[in-house]
């Protein structure tokens, strides 16, 4: 990553583990972290941080790109923003009513035991975020 | 002398089945790239992870979690062997199949109880030969294993070794070197062993000093990192299992055919001979009975 140390320009790579998915200057990352938004400009300092269920947005000028990301990691190093996710989605591409089938399932679910209120708890997160996520892309 | 039509019919035959394994090979070869494509993809989110882990192991954190240790006793193991649902791949599900059941034996011999599970339908097949009873069995890896198909296998691991299920995974696969080298594997995935094996290599290269900030914990990210780096690891065993088939049937393939050219040119070169003797004897005996005229 050494030469990026020296340019001015914020860098934003997106990689699931099957590819890369997104690889873009930007002007400014808003990312989803596991307890709130994080916002990441030029000059950023390094940090690691652990990635929630949400909206992933990259501003560059007058354009915003919106992701949806599914947890995972971000890594902010050098002007670098590094975001390693299993599932990275367009948010105008989210299949929203798989989404809200997802959702009502999931509530209507009687769960017992903490592993499957865990499970429980996360497909609706889950799919709570990406609703979320498709709603504002419009 | 062999009957010329019999060697033109065989030479046809013959000639069919060059077209046939020649097709193949094409298909195996234009499936291989795209395997090879999706598995170097694939690297860029590994080389991250490792940069990663790296950095976390620099920050001073002590890198403990239970996937990472070994178990004090191992009662129970499981064994994965990755093979392919189709033939035609010279050695390929043959080695997998031989380096599975040497390394169940061991596991047998080891350890009170174990289990098996086996991707493709050859490896069923010849697990089933060698009278080992599988948990499970899956076919519906092909040349394209997809991330979501093999995390759901992944987490059904990590849960049974969280609550002592299993005390311990191997994986037998075809690992991936080069495009002329695969070679049988066989590797013991959980425990996990450590993590700073893989960042040896890269710890020079990387000796920025940089102080990072880590949200919300470095506990908490390890937490999430150990069990990811454990799905990308096997998601790269099938993803090395997948291109290597492809190879070993591009391989098998390009031999078969020409072999197939070898044995037209022979037969071609029989039936010429035989087509010019036929001629011959009946010249002779047309020789003869004017001969007997005379």
């Amino acid at each position: 990553m050494s030469e990026t140390t020296s340019t001015d320009v914020l860098r934003c790579v997106v990689v699931t583990p099957e590819e890369t998915v997104l690889e873009t200057e930007a002007d400014f990352v808003a990312l989803p972290l596991f307890d709130g938004e994080l916002g990441v400009a030029k000059h950023h300092s390094p940090m690691i941080g652990r990635l929630g269920y949400g909206e992933l947005r990259i501003r560059q000028g007058a354009e915003t790109t919106r992701h949806y990301v599914e947890g995972g990691f971000v890594q902010v190093t050098d002007n670098v923003v590094s975001v390693l996710t299993n599932r990275a989605i367009k948010a105008d591409s989210i299949d929203t009513t798989a989404a809200q089938q997802q959702l009502d399932s999931a509530l209507g679910q009687t769960a017992a035991g903490d592993e499957q209120l865990a499970i429980r708890d996360r497909t609706v997160a889950q799919s709570r975020a990406q609703l979320r996520a498709a709603r504002q892309s419009k | 002398m062999a009957n010329p039509k019999e060697l033109d019919k065989r030479r046809k035959s013959i000639r069919n089945m060059r077209r046939i394994t020649r097709t193949m090979e094409l298909i195996a070869t234009a499936r291989f790239k795209k395997a090879m494509d999706r598995a170097s993809a694939a690297t860029a989110y590994t080389d991250r992870i490792t940069q990663l882990v790296s950095d976390l192991t620099k920050s001073g954190l002590e890198v403990s979690h239970p996937l990472l240790e070994p178990r004090e006793e191992t009662k129970s193991a499981k064994l994965l062997v990755l093979t392919g649902n189709r033939g035609f791949c010279a050695g390929y599900n043959g080695n997998m199949i031989r380096a599975g059941l040497k390394r169940w034996g061991e596991l047998t011999d080891e350890i009170p109880r174990c289990s098996a599970e086996v991707s493709g339908k050859k490896g069923i097949s010849g697990f089933a030969f060698g009278n080992v009873e599988l948990d499970e069995e899956f076919t519906q890896f092909e040349d394209k294993p997809s991330y979501d198909e093999v995390e759901v296998i992944a987490n059904r691991y990590l849960d049974a070794y969280a609550t002592g299920e299993i005390d311990r995974l191997d994986v037998v696969y075809t690992r991936f070197e080069s495009i002329s080298r695969q070679t049988a594997t066989v590797e013991t995935l959980l425990p996990l062993g450590s993590l700073v094996e893989a960042t040896d290599e890269s710890a020079d290269e990387s000796s920025s000093d940089t102080i990072y900030e880590f949200v919300p914990s470095p506990e908490s990210i390890l937490e999430e990192v150990v069990p990811t780096s454990f799905k990308v690891k096997l998601f790269k065993c099938f993803l090395d299992a997948a291109v290597s088939e492809q190879i070993a049937r591009m391989v098998a393939m390009k031999g078969a055919t020409e072999n197939a050219g070898e044995l037209i040119k022979d037969l071609s070169m029989k039936y010429n001979r035989a087509r010019q003797g036929r001629i011959t004897s009946e010249l002779m005996d047309l020789i003869g009975g004017v001969e007997a005229l005379k």
